[in-house]
């Protein structure tokens, strides 16, 4: 999953920057409203955690333009506390709102909800055959017993789980898997895939030759 | 306010006793001069009539030896002759006449005045007398029954007394209407005062008044009560402020140590260090959250939005919400409610009931006792909370409310207690206009009650 963080704050950005990588994300950060609008537009990113404050163009503006031309699961954090606020926030386009300071488990818990809204999975728990993987506690079980996953195998398989059925290019999984700061070796997907297919079974991810992979 | 206190009545008795004073002297001298000129009146006819009998007495012709006569002539016969009490008479006394010569209408019984003056004037009950004695055992004597001018008097007197007393009364209600105008801008004012001292600052007293004497002092007092509000907004903006600027530091403090405290930690001590700062931070968050619901409700800024709310379930609620804390000290919680109505806003009290529980259970003692008992009756609903445990000192007792007062001095901060929940929790249920108190010995508990309006 690859997140973006709009925070001017420099100490908080980078705490969040962090702790989102700790989590599995790639994550791009931005330090002013109108470099946050320019990356939340070229790029899909699964989630983008949006401060109000911001110097330049401030959290207000960047939702209202952003959501004339993209759907990205957005969550607002803010110092402003208000019903008010909270109200115009989420009536503007935000999906959720959280208040400073915040509990970072629950900020990732939210995310990850709006991300599988964004998705439009319900479940928290998905279940591929005997293959089950907990979205919240970020395990994977097959037939039961757990699988050993490395961060980056995850973050593949969740990707391909969340959008099941449908056939994901490999384009946009590099897209969704590595932020800007990672050199990439364009087979480092296929080691991936690969490993996930020793762990999991060879059928469990389909390749569509010239399209992409998929989880039926 | 009592009779000799108010202003008013002071007005009113004084402007009364004044009209009453006046007027009766005015009635007075009134009646005295007309009492004067009427006497006055009668004593000249009685010395013209004296005067006609001086005349009448002569010499009676052909009488040998000389000897005075009394004969009044017909044309002055009128001046006497009178039917009915009111009239003049006279009596003559003669040196030559055996008796005394009476009018038609005097009286028989007239005694003859003494000889020591030559003429004078007498008063014998309603009658008046004027003689005249010319020579020794000569008298001559005019006399007047007044009963009817007096009568006429009396009735002079008792028209002056109601013509009085009409002024005095249409001037004290004259008097009432004006003195109530002119304290009207008092009025005023102190029904401005007294809203301000209940807490609304935004009050300021009509411009009516300001034209008159009281003017400057509207003026002084507006001017103060513009201060005093603007005092209480910056103070209730600088903790908004205050609470406000701690948000972003504390983000990063506390984010920073969940991130130090989920990665894998090669000894115990960065963890601890990691965990301290955690929990200073989270502290932190709930201090300013608190700090922030009293800037508001001290501003008046979130009034309760009230509803018709079921306490009883609410209440039931917040004993859920507790009952893990009270089970980690096996602490036994027994309810007594009675299902109750009451408008109110649900989420504050629901946050003032849970502080209370919070509370019954932090200071109690294990394997102790908390009861909650709801009971309403004349419009009033009353919340009761009572814990077994060590009580209150009579000392803390009255400062329990008070903001950040924590009546165990050492205990700071620490387990998540920032010494506002009482405070917040009066304010909440003073803003539904109820009231909250304490009752509590030493080694006794305590009880906590809330009284709410239905």
């Amino acid at each position: 999953m690859r997140l973006l963080i709009v925070e001017d704050d420099p100490d908080l950005q980078s705490v969040l920057v962090r702790s989102a990588r700790k989590e599995g994300y790639s994550v791009d950060a931005a330090s002013d409203g109108e470099e946050g609008l320019y990356k939340a537009e070229s790029t899909d990113y699964d989630a983008i955690v949006l401060d109000m404050m911001l110097p330049v163009l401030d959290g207000w503006e960047v939702l209202s333009r952003l959501r004339k031309t993209k759907p990205t699961p957005v969550l607002i954090l803010t110092a402003r506390d208000r019903s008010a606020d909270r109200v115009r926030g989420l009536d503007i386009g935000a999906d959720d709102y959280l208040v400073k300071p915040f509990d970072t488990p629950e900020l990732f818990a939210r995310l990850r909800a709006i991300i599988r809204r964004g998705a439009r999975q319900a479940r928290v728990v998905l279940e591929l055959g005997e293959v089950c993987i907990d979205t919240a506690a970020r395990n994977v079980t097959r037939a039961g017993k757990p699988v050993t996953l490395t961060a980056r195998e995850y973050v593949v398989l969740e990707y391909l789980a969340l959008h099941r059925g449908k056939v994901t290019s490999r384009t946009t999984l590099y897209e969704h898997l590595f932020d800007e700061e990672e050199s990439t070796l364009s087979n480092i997907l296929d080691v991936h895939i690969y490993n996930l297919r020793k762990k999991l079974g060879q059928e469990f991810i389909i390749t569509r030759r010239g399209h992409g992979y998929c989880i039926e | 306010m009592r009779y000799f206190q108010s202003i008013r009545w002071r007005l009113q008795i004084w402007h009364g006793l004044l009209l009453v004073t006046v007027l009766a002297g005015f009635g007075a001298a009134i009646y005295r001069v007309e009492r004067d000129r009427q006497f006055h009146q009668l004593d000249e006819e009685l010395q013209h009539r004296l005067q006609v009998l001086a005349a009448s007495r002569r010499p009676v012709p052909g009488a040998h030896p000389p000897r005075q006569g009394f004969r009044l002539m017909p044309e002055h016969a009128a001046l006497f002759d009178q039917s009915g009490g009111s009239g003049y008479f006279y009596v003559v006394w003669l040196h030559s006449s055996p008796g005394p010569i009476y009018s038609s209408t005097a009286p028989r019984d007239v005694p003859m005045p003494e000889s020591s003056k030559a003429a004078g004037m007498r008063e014998r009950g309603t009658i008046r007398e004027a003689f005249l004695i010319p020579a020794p055992d000569d008298c001559l004597l005019v006399g007047h029954y007044f009963e009817k001018d007096l009568a006429g008097l009396h009735h002079l007197a008792w028209w002056l007394g109601v013509a009085g007393g009409g002024v005095v009364l249409l001037g004290l209600i004259g008097g009432a209407l004006l003195v109530h105008r002119a304290l009207k801008p008092v009025r005023d004012i102190s029904d401005a005062a007294q809203k301000i001292a209940t807490g609304d600052l935004t009050q300021r007293i009509p411009g009516s008044a300001s034209g008159s004497e009281l003017g400057q002092l509207v003026h002084v007092l507006n001017s103060t009560f513009a201060r005093l509000d603007a005092a209480f907004t910056q103070q209730a903006h600088f903790t908004a402020d205050a609470a406000h600027e701690l948000r972003t530091p504390v983000s990063v403090m506390l984010a920073e140590a969940q991130y130090g405290i989920a990665s894998p930690c090669e000894n115990s001590d960065h963890h601890e260090v990691f965990a301290a700062s955690e929990r200073a931070a989270n502290r932190m968050r709930r201090l300013i959250d608190s700090l922030l619901k009293l800037a508001r409700l001290d501003a008046g800024q979130e009034p309760p939005e009230r509803h018709p709310c079921d306490l009883a379930g609410i209440t039931a609620e917040c004993i859920e919400g507790i009952r893990p804390l009270a089970e980690a000290r096996s602490i036994f919680i027994h309810t007594e409610a009675s299902s109750v109505i009451c408008a109110c806003d649900a989420d504050q009290i629901a946050q003032v009931i849970t502080n209370l529980l919070s509370n019954a259970i932090h200071y109690n003692v294990d394997s102790g006792e908390v009861h909650v008992s709801l009971k309403h009756g004349n419009g009033v609903v009353r919340l009761e909370v009572y814990n077994t445990g060590p009580g209150i000192s009579a000392d803390d007792l009255p400062h329990i409310f008070d903001r950040f007062y924590r009546a165990d001095k050492a205990r700071s901060g620490s387990s998540g207690r920032t010494g506002l929940g009482l405070a917040i929790a009066k304010a909440i249920v003073q803003a539904h206009g109820g009231t909250i108190e304490v009752k509590s010995e030493p080694g006794q508990g305590a009880t906590f009650s809330i009284m709410l309006p239905s």
